[in-house]
């Protein structure tokens, strides 16, 4: 089944006088539970379209369906709850709420999509647990080290049972055993059959995954796939 | 209402993270809160105890003085109400249950016993006196009429005239000298308190024909002319015939003004309430600017806290928080500190009102409740006003540009 197509998406952006064409003109399709890594130098409008991916931004023009849905129209608030539904975001700097719990920075999401206290801590429980943090509930960030903290980030993406893990250069402030520990935590949720996308620039991670589409100039060079990897 | 409930949890454990900053906030809008408060219970206190105060006079008493205008005292007139007068009203008014003349000795005031000395209120009358002042003996015997007729030389005397001249605790039988005059005294009044700090008990009454001659028979004394009505609904007719009488007596012609002012209790409260009034509202407004500054002061810390945040409420709206949530988490923060400083303002108002309450002697502070609730509520209106404009702020961050905030 088909989780992401776009459709002759653009998005364009005004530098002074000058027309900047940070995606141009792409058409592309993500089936469910494809492991997908996008990549490209700065510049080349990976992070344009992790926003856009994300529902974060809108498109200039061209269409983008989440699972059939046109979400390429909707207005903020339903952008919201697409984000809040659909997209299970995992962040460089991890973006937890500093003053929080693990397990209420797990529960968060939750609340916007209207769940039950009681609910809610049962499944943050069960997402944190997931990501082997069943100890470490109570927790602040800042008593968290890195790898710990990006496993809230993905317990949290988790936890609204998302159609797609949308993860910006995830591995970017940690060290080569918690990449590691990373990596093999996402190759876990593959298997078990979430669809992944993941923005980086390094090599190393993008072997993880099926599928490399690589950005240039807004455009993509290079589209693999690889089945035997992952 | 799952988001309400939602967002003022979210709001609750935001106050308590940023837990002196709070605090701090809501200083401003406790201190105005506190001084309404305190203000009001003052006022309603004093309210209350001059109506008890003036209750003296009774709802059926009637105070007649004379009056002199402006201009006629510029002309070095000088009006009076005279002892024909009060026979007059004594005589000629029907349903009147009693009446008296008072006489206040004006330079007659020191009063002497075993080489102390005070100054006292010196007031001539009647044995009616006890009946129109519900004023009444606690030893020994008011005057009586025969001690007016022949002029006794006695007195009764006030709680606080006695302990200043440190009498016996029951001084009748003691003689006192006021002006020439040595005066024996037969009775103790019962002890009224204070008015605004000032003595009820300080009173010397002695019989009326004797308070003349005393002051000496040379000149015509202005006398106060107190009396009650049998009925309280004749009150109005009551004051007509004795302004009809009065006026016919002191050859007034139509268009001349009263040169005499009728009283009852319940037109000096009036004017006594009308005063208070006018100093509340004027206070009110002084306290109000302070309330605004609050406000203006929670408005510049939630602006700062929208700013501070601006990664969080990135994040929250990253993960699907809309813009209501984020608008009602910190309108609810706003709402709650100054709730908050309400609350407090409310109890250091209710202590402030009753220690100014005791210190001024009125014995009731009182704060109806309308108006704690109207002071909470609007302390709340306050957070909600002045938490609108930063909560809509943080609500309507672009999330990227949120997310990208250091």
């Amino acid at each position: 089944m088909e989780t992401i197509r776009l459709v002759n998406l653009c998005k364009y952006y005004e530098m002074g006088q000058e027309e900047i064409r940070a995606l141009d003109d792409i058409n592309l399709s993500i089936q469910q539970n494809e492991y997908v890594a996008f990549m490209g130098s700065s510049g080349s409008g990976k992070s344009t379209m992790l926003n856009i991916l994300g529902c974060l931004d809108r498109p200039t023009s061209g269409q983008y369906f989440l699972n059939s849905k046109d979400v390429s129209s909707m207005n903020a608030d339903e952008l919201a709850e697409i984000r809040n539904r659909e997209i299970g975001f995992i962040f460089q700097s991890f973006n937890l709420l500093p003053k929080l719990s693990a397990l209420a920075n797990v529960m968060q999401p939750l609340i916007y999509s209207g769940v039950t206290l009681e609910q809610r801590k049962l499944r943050a429980e069960q997402a944190l647990n997931q990501v082997g943090l069943a100890d470490r509930l109570d927790h602040v960030p800042n008593q968290l080290s890195g790898g710990q903290r990006q496993r809230v980030a993905v317990a949290r993406a988790l936890v609204t049972k998302p159609s797609i893990l949308l993860a910006d250069e995830p591995t970017g402030n940690l060290d080569s055993r918690t990449t590691a520990e990373i990596m093999s935590l996402f190759d876990e949720l593959h298997a078990e059959g979430h669809s992944i996308i993941i923005v980086t620039h390094e090599q190393d991670i993008a072997e993880h995954c099926q599928r490399v589409i690589r950005l240039e100039d807004g455009q993509i060079a290079a589209d693999d796939s690889r089945q035997e990897a992952a | 209402m799952f988001i309400l409930l939602e967002s003022a949890r979210s709001a609750y454990q935001s106050i308590r993270a940023h837990g002196f900053r709070s605090i701090l906030t809501t200083i401003s809008i406790t201190i105005g809160v506190a001084a309404v408060i305190a203000l009001v219970s003052i006022m309603q206190g004093v309210s209350v105890y001059i109506e008890d105060q003036l209750s003296g006079l009774g709802a059926n008493g009637i105070l007649i003085q004379s009056f002199t205008s402006q201009s006629d005292r510029l002309q070095g007139r000088r009006n009076k109400l005279t002892v024909t007068d009060y026979e007059l009203i004594a005589r000629q008014v029907d349903g009147i249950s009693s009446i008296t003349p008072i006489l206040v000795g004006t330079g007659v005031n020191q009063v002497q016993y075993q080489g102390e000395t005070m100054a006292a209120q010196v007031l001539g009358s009647t044995f009616n006196y006890q009946n129109v002042s519900l004023d009444y003996i606690n030893e020994g015997r008011f005057i009586s009429d025969s001690d007016n007729q022949t002029r006794r030389r006695v007195a009764v005397i006030g709680e606080d005239v006695r302990l200043n001249l440190s009498m016996p605790d029951n001084p009748v039988g003691e003689f006192i000298q006021i002006g020439s005059e040595w005066l024996r005294i037969i009775g103790l009044m019962e002890i009224k308190g204070q008015i605004f700090g000032q003595s009820q008990d300080n009173n010397v009454i002695i019989p009326f024909n004797t308070m003349q001659s005393i002051v000496g028979n040379q000149v015509e004394p202005d006398v106060v002319i107190q009396l009650s009505v049998t009925d309280i609904n004749l009150l109005d007719a009551t004051i007509d015939r004795i302004t009809f009488l009065l006026r016919n007596a002191h050859n007034l012609i139509p268009g001349d003004e009263n040169d005499f002012l009728i009283q009852t209790s319940e037109q000096i409260a009036e004017t006594i309430n009308s005063i208070l009034s006018v100093i509340t509202i004027a206070l009110g407004g002084v306290i109000s600017i302070s309330l605004l500054v609050g406000g203006i002061g929670i408005m510049n810390i939630m602006l700062v806290s929208v700013t501070e945040r601006t990664r969080e409420i990135g994040i929250c709206k990253a993960i699907g928080a809309k813009r209501q949530q984020i608008l009602l988490q910190f309108l609810f923060e706003a709402v709650f500190q100054c709730l908050l400083g309400g609350v407090i303002g409310l109890v250091i108002g209710y202590g402030l009102g009753a220690v100014v309450s005791v210190y001024i002697g009125i014995v009731e502070a009182i704060v109806p409740v309308w108006v704690a609730l109207l002071a909470v509520s609007f302390s709340a209106l306050i957070g909600i006003i002045f938490g609108m404009m930063p909560a809509s702020k943080a609500a309507a961050l672009d999330p990227i540009e949120a997310l990208r905030f250091e």
